[in-house]
């Protein structure tokens, strides 16, 4: 490790900020990159605003070479996680790094050490900061920019935590469809004839009812995922926040509610892909006081042609019935409606064979691969 | 003197109640002396308009701000006494930890009794300067009997402490030179320059400075040090003992302020020299009698030739009238008191102990203090003016102390205590201490589970100071500016940095803005009703937020530092 390396946990205003604002630099010339709002980076840092730290504990580092900030990372400790599995694992997160092992070295190492000392014995990773929020290591398909909620990196960053002695744990898989090219035919028979045998009816969502949809939708939500790796049930608050947060670019006609003999048993939550609309904002809605980056915000939110489905979930004892082809079916006809060319499908656990062949029969390709990486702490 | 950003400070108000603490602190001194150089360069005559004295005091926006926002804690007027330790304001009892009345003899029946049967006697004034017709038998039984309590030749009792320090400058010639501890009260500030004297300031404590200044001074000059024996602010003691080993070295007198010393420290209640065993090494003592004492006046006393001399020649002896017989009174009461109940004083830094640790075992930092002064650190000055007005409606009287009287980022609650003060009302301050502190973000949720304990300045301990935490000395050394929001930093800032912050305020405020839920308006649809109804506070509430908005302070969770402490 190069000692002029120094790593530090941010602590007051001024180092807040520059954890916040590194990536803008970082990445300044890398044309995928979408930058986020600092704003929304700044309330995802607030523990009064953010609920994620209702329950966990987060470490903030920086890393710096003389003045200059040449990296960060968060040390996650989430009790819920190490209830929930009945582990030891910790996380790191919100890593960004310049391409030098040494620095990569000195901030992970400062996280495990932080984590170990809360009794953390597996550090799994990138994390921001859990699995019902954006996690994993883009180690595919740098060449298309990242759907919305989906992480982005430079592709030196798996060398770098490989070098730091990471390996593998899991890989998450992101699929490109496209609408103007139709479902195999056989897909679309079988889903009409499962319609009728289920007495199926699909809605969509109804925002007048916002809150009575959401509760529906988290009973699913945390029912359906309970079996896969890394899940960690959400709290109310948590799931609140998250629909609040969804509901500003929510298009309700794509978020559909399955519903047998009138209980809803499956749902599918399809966004449109709002990140051309923050690309074009460049992190500030305000430059020099104008509202120069809300504007453009608006005017490329107008314009969104992709879409990305989030989430598709059904509960127990009503899987392996098709349910998620009428899903996807009814998805991909109105999103032809409305105007969009396609979108992604993500993330799916490389090994949930189930939803993966689901994908590739609808005619899906794989087109990124994320992955978590491990460690011991 | 132009003042860009000057809310609550100006540089012209730095002589005014506005600084009703002692002047511990460069800046500030700083900004005297500017003052006062520029009172004494002639003045270029403004061709174009007439101007007026009265100019400044018209355009002196700070107290119409403090005003109007609801944060002016100055001047509260007191309606009604219930035995010194509880007070009435605005109809409402709240306890009194902002007063210096250490001993609580001010409430004590056998004082009062004196100064009532003292005006029977003698009524209600003396009318004339003791010089001339204003002498009682009253005042000589005063002086003598304090020149024997504090063991010394002579006394002189003079009508107010602050005129007590002022009497200094008499004996102070052309060719004499004052060393003085920066952190000096304004009185001896004031004292040593109404004299022809040259004045050497030393860094607060720092005796390797006060050397190298005895070092470098002509040395067959007249010397002094002049120093507080406690200091009101930070409520540690001086170095008495490195003092008088100096003094003798450099050949220099010394004279020690004890307003907040006398009856509270020493055996006998006779102040700092008596704590240090140093009666003899030190030559002039100045006591006040509002303090300790009950009253209102001041002493001074040591050899007698300087005491006949300072009698005589003392501008704010004898052209001032003298001590009310009311007050002569009380104070020799009170005098007969503190040299018979001791107990008081072992009760009072009993208190000053609780007080401490209770502070500390919350988590507050009460910095360097051993005595019954017990300076709560809060850091930002809008916090802490949020915090005194928290305590104030929850029934606490307490004293903010705000730059420029500290360092920026270093705003202080400053509480002292009284002997008469009961358990239950001192358990009552802690707890709403321990309340607002956690609303405001001053203290953890949870109490930290260590703290280091508090050394008091009792008989025969000698000791002169606490630990200083790395919080404590940072904000003394004016290193906590950034930490917290100052309208001084603010004036500090470069325009570049200034408009960085200003686009971020907007960026923050565009953000909300464009985050509001359908729940948020409604809630703003009924805002309007709700500002009339708060009117009063609208102008804090605003300015509280406006700075924090301005500084980042309050969303970003920048205040705890760490979010992680949260859990």
């Amino acid at each position: 490790m190069p000692s002029d390396v120094q790593v530090t946990p941010v602590r007051g205003a001024a180092d807040r900020t520059a954890f916040i604002r590194l990536p803008y630099s970082l990445y300044r010339d890398d044309p995928n990159w979408v930058p986020p709002l600092e704003m929304e980076r700044r309330d995802f840092l607030d523990p009064k605003k953010n609920p994620f730290f209702d329950y966990a504990e987060v470490e903030l580092f920086l890393a710096r070479r003389g003045q200059d900030v040449v990296g960060r990372v968060a040390a996650i400790k989430n009790p819920r996680h190490m209830e929930f599995h009945g582990t030891k694992e910790g996380f790191f997160g919100l890593f960004e790094c310049v391409n030098d092992a040494g620095v990569a070295r000195a901030l992970l190492d400062a996280a495990s050490a932080w984590l170990k000392a809360r009794g953390i014995d597996t550090v799994l990773g990138p994390a921001n900061f859990s699995s019902n929020q954006d996690w994993g290591l883009l180690v595919e398909g740098y060449e298309s920019p990242p759907a919305l909620m989906m992480p982005f990196n430079p592709a030196y960053y798996a060398g770098l935590l490989e070098a730091c002695g990471f390996t593998k744990a899991k890989d998450l898989w992101a699929w490109e469809l496209s609408s103007s090219t139709p479902p195999p035919e056989k897909v679309a028979r079988i889903a009409e004839k499962i319609r009728k045998r289920e007495g199926v009816t699909v809605r969509a969502v109804n925002l007048k009812d916002f809150p009575a949809e959401v509760a529906r939708i988290k009973e699913i939500y945390n029912a359906a995922w309970e079996k896969n790796w890394g899940f960690i049930p959400f709290t109310d608050r948590e799931f609140d926040h998250m629909a609040k947060e969804m509901k500003a670019i929510v298009r309700p006609e794509l978020v559909l509610i399955a519903e047998v003999k009138g209980e809803p048993v499956a749902f599918s939550m399809t966004l449109p892909d709002a990140n051309p609309a923050f690309k074009a904002a460049n992190g500030r809605l305000t430059t020099f006081g104008l509202p120069m980056g809300l504007l453009k915000l608006v005017l490329a939110s107008r314009k969104l042609k992709r879409l990305r489905l989030l989430t598709l979930g059904i509960k127990e004892g009503y899987r392996r019935r098709g349910l998620d082809a009428i899903l996807y079916l009814d998805t991909l006809r109105t999103a032809k409606e409305l105007g969009y060319t396609g979108g992604e499908i993500s993330w799916t656990l490389e090994d949930n064979h189930l939803v993966n062949r689901a994908i590739e029969s609808m005619g899906g390709q794989r087109s990124k691969t994320y992955r978590v990486f491990q460690r011991p702490a | 003197m132009t003042v860009r950003f000057s809310l609550f400070i100006d540089p012209h108000a730095s002589s005014s109640p506005w600084v009703f603490t002692r002047p511990g602190n460069p800046n500030l001194e700083r900004a005297l002396h500017m003052e006062s150089g520029s009172d004494h360069t002639p003045r270029r005559v403004r061709k174009t308009t007439m101007s007026d004295v009265f100019d400044k005091c018209r355009t002196w926006k700070d107290y119409r701000i403090a005003k109007a926002t609801g944060l002016y804690p100055y001047f509260r007027a007191i309606e009604a006494s219930h035995g010194a330790t509880e007070v009435e304001i605005e109809g409402r009892r709240v306890i009194m930890v902002g007063s210096n009345n250490y001993l609580g003899l001010s409430a004590d029946p056998r004082v009062k009794e004196a100064a009532i049967k003292a005006t029977e006697k003698f009524g209600t004034t003396c009318s004339g300067s003791r010089l001339l017709n204003g002498t009682l038998a009253l005042h000589e039984e005063l002086e003598a009997r304090l020149a024997k309590f504090l063991n010394r030749e002579s006394a002189i009792v003079i009508s107010t402490g602050f005129q007590t320090n002022l009497a200094l400058a008499s004996i102070l010639g052309r060719h004499d030179i004052v060393f003085s501890d920066r952190a000096n009260h304004a009185s001896l500030v004031d004292g040593v320059r109404l004299s022809f004297a040259t004045e050497r300031k030393f860094r607060h404590n720092d005796m390797d400075h006060l050397e190298q200044l005895l070092a470098a001074a002509e040395p067959g000059a007249g010397k002094i040090i002049v120093t507080d024996g406690v200091f009101s602010m930070e409520g540690d003691v001086c170095n008495l003992p490195r003092i008088v080993e100096l003094s003798k070295q450099y050949n220099a007198r010394v004279m020690t302020d004890d307003a907040h010393a006398m009856g509270v420290l020493g055996e006998m209640g006779r102040g700092t020299s008596e704590y240090f065993g140093l009666e003899k090494d030190v030559d002039l003592v100045m006591g006040t009698f509002s303090k300790s004492f009950a009253s209102l006046g001041g002493v001074l006393a040591g050899p007698f030739d300087v005491i006949n001399y300072i009698r005589h020649k003392a501008r704010s002896v004898i052209f001032s009238a003298s001590m009310t017989p009311a007050s002569i009174a009380a104070a020799l009461k009170a005098t007969e008191i503190i040299e018979s109940e001791p107990q008081r004083r072992a009760r009072l830094l009993d208190i000053a102990e609780k007080m401490h640790n209770g502070f500390r075992a919350m988590g507050f930092d009460t910095g360097v203090s051993v005595t019954p002064v017990v300076p709560v650190h809060i850091g930002d000055q809008v916090k802490c003016f949020r915090f005194w007005r928290a305590l104030h409606e929850a029934g606490v009287f307490a004293n903010p102390v705000i730059p420029p009287a500290v360092e920026a980022g270093h705003a202080l609650i400053r509480t002292s205590y009284m002997a008469t003060h009961t358990d239950a009302q001192l358990d009552q301050v802690l707890d709403t201490f321990e309340k607002i502190g956690r609303k405001l973000n001053v203290i953890p949720e949870t109490r930290p589970t260590v703290y280091e304990p508090v050394k008091i300045a009792r008989p025969g301990s000698a000791v002169r100071s606490n630990k200083a935490s790395e919080t404590w000395a940072a904000g003394s050394a004016g290193l906590l500016a950034d930490k917290g929001f100052s309208l001084d930093q603010l004036s500090r800032m470069s325009s570049r940095e200034m408009a960085g912050k200003f686009f971020d305020a907007v960026e923050q405020l565009t953000w909300r803005a464009a985050n509001l839920q359908p729940e948020d308006l409604r809630r703003l649809g009924g805002a309007p009703k709700k500002l009339w109804e708060k009117r009063s506070e609208l102008g804090g509430v605003l300015l509280e937020k406006g700075a924090q908005l301005f500084m980042r302070n309050g969303s970003d969770g920048s205040d705890g530092g760490n979010q992680a402490e949260r859990n």
